[in-house]
């Protein structure tokens, strides 16, 4: 087993009264692409937040890169390269100053990384931020994120608002600085973005971790998401079974349609969480 | 100091629509003083028998029909408000900006540290009151060198340096505020340094709330005291810098514990 790039025991953070990650406890390894999957408010937000000092958490331990979180949060950050969610940045600065703000204050000279990644992205650094769409807002915070080249990138729903051909990109590059060391964690609600891309994940529901393994054992479920119209008669079910039973069994049936899919991670969680229950 | 270069620069422009208007409309109302001159003379007595409003403004110690009168009791009140004005809408927002215009995940994972953003924001508040001043006040004298009007710059200095303190004063007691919240407080701001003017109106009138001399700033920084020679209450100093120093533990306490969202 490899050093941790991540590692996370028993964080609970709550807002008040409001409950935000409960005893949640996870490892990334170095050198891994994590991801940590979770319906909107199953607590990935808040981990996040959590490990880059934006929330103070009650509970728990945190450490980045071997540093604990609290005690060497300057350091941790200059180590990290943080893409959220939604990307805003000053109204006033145009594309090409935020992206020097953000290399300016780490002192660092990152103009021949950041022009690559500007041209990858087909990123427009003239126009203002205020006139961009959130696509192109989340462009800007990519480039924001690897132009310095960090250990750790920490991306939270870092595809949303990406057109296809620009998320198949930021994947590549995020591979790219993988394959170079760069430790990747990403939060996402995309099961397949997650199958695709990374080697471990961790499923996080109403604030607790239910399960962390490799993606290729959390994606074991052998659950598909099954359309047809059999016999006339429309039908839509999770399917957990043999496939090729499935196939012999349609075969005897005048079936008109089928769509055989990965199912949504909402029906993924209820695979889970249903274990969790039974446990 | 990139963030304090930053501030500055997401600043500048409210920074000269403030001053150009205020130390404008104040470098104007120099300028046409021969013009009102002689109606002024007429009106210096009957302004100096207002009783309660020429006590308020100070205009039974200071004849408006004088240079000095005119500018300490017109001019330097309407400068004083502009100012206070401005501190209290710049104070409000330095902090809780990032929060309610979503800037908090930008900024907050540079690595810098809470209290170096603490530290520089404050830093560029306080160059832009300090330029504030000290611009103005210059304008002030330019303003009196062109009418060839003579005043005194020691008076002038020290209303300026007064006057700074209380827009300091304003602009930590609001930065605290911003500390403290997520929505955007220009209004509340503005509502205290607003109050803070009242305050200093009122108890040079009402004799029963005299004490709150010592909360208001406007009160050290009135000019025609400064111009009357009015000796600085020592009491009104401390307090004002007992204000600014629990205004920035306040700040810091709160600023490193919150939940930035």
């Amino acid at each position: 087993m490899g050093k941790y790039a991540i590692e996370i025991k028993n964080l609970t953070k709550n807002y008040g009264k409001n409950r935000g990650v409960t005893n949640l406890s996870m490892a990334v390894e170095e050198g891994d692409v994590y991801g940590f999957l979770g319906p909107n408010g199953a607590g990935k937000s808040t981990t996040i937040r959590s490990m880059l000092g934006l929330a103070r958490y009650q509970e728990g331990e945190i450490t980045l890169l071997g540093m604990n979180a609290r005690e060497h949060q300057v350091e941790i950050l200059r180590q990290v390269g943080y893409m959220p969610s939604e990307a805003w940045f000053y109204p006033e600065m145009k594309v090409k100053d935020a992206i020097r703000y953000a290399a300016d204050v780490r002192k660092l000279d990152c103009r021949t990384e950041s022009e690559m990644l500007c041209e990858r992205l087909q990123l427009d650094v003239n126009k203002k931020v205020e006139e961009l769409s959130l696509g192109n807002r989340k462009k800007v915070s990519i480039v924001c994120a690897m132009q310095h080249k960090p250990a750790l990138f920490i991306f939270d729903e870092p595809t949303s608002g990406l057109d296809p051909l620009m998320q198949a990109e930021f994947f590549k590059l995020v591979m790219e600085y993988n394959a170079k060391g760069t430790t990747c964690f990403l939060s996402s609600h995309v099961l397949s973005e997650i199958k695709k891309y990374c080697r471990h994940a961790s499923i996080i529901r109403e604030g607790k971790l239910i399960r962390t393994d490799t993606v290729e054992n959390l994606t074991k479920t052998n659950a598909k998401h099954v359309r047809l119209v059999r016999d006339g008669i429309e039908e839509d079910f999770i399917y957990r079974g043999n496939l090729n039973e499935l196939l012999r069994d349609l075969a005897g049936h005048d079936v008109s349609d089928v769509v055989i899919e990965e199912p949504e991670l909402e029906e993924v969680f209820m695979h889970f969480y249903e274990e969790e229950i039974t446990k | 100091m990139v963030l304090y270069k930053q501030e500055l620069k997401s600043n500048l422009k409210g920074f000269l629509i403030w001053f150009l208007v205020i130390v404008g409309m104040c470098f104007g109302c120099i300028l046409l003083y021969s013009s009102v001159e002689s109606s002024l003379s007429d009106m210096g007595d009957i302004f100096a028998k207002m009783g309660v409003m020429s006590k308020a403004f100070g205009m039974d110690r200071l004849s408006v029909a004088t240079m000095a009168g005119y500018f300490a009791t017109e001019i330097a009140m309407l400068h004083a408000l502009g100012g206070g004005m401005f501190a209290a809408i710049l104070g409000s927002n330095l902090l809780c900006k990032e929060e309610f215009g979503h800037t908090i995940e930008y900024l907050a994972v540079l690595p810098l540290s809470r209290a170096a953003v603490l530290v520089q924001k404050y830093l560029a508040m306080v160059s832009m009151l300090l330029c504030f001043q000290v611009i103005g006040i210059l304008c002030y004298l330019g303003g009196f060198a062109i009418m060839g009007e003579k005043i005194s710059a020691e008076h002038l200095w020290t209303m300026g340096v007064t006057q700074f303190l209380m827009m300091l004063e304003i602009g930590t007691i609001c930065y605290c505020v911003s500390a403290f919240s997520r929505k955007n407080r220009m209004g509340a701001g503005l509502g205290i340094a607003m109050i803070f003017f009242a305050m200093d109106i009122l108890c040079r009138v009402i004799p029963a709330i005299e004490d709150s001399k010592y909360v208001t700033p406007f009160y050290y920084c009135n000019a025609t005291d400064i111009f009357t020679d009015v000796k600085l209450s020592a009491a009104s100093i401390v307090i004002a810098a007992g204000v600014i120093i629990i205004s920035l533990i306040l700040t810091v306490w709160h600023y490193l514990r919150k939940d930035l969202q």
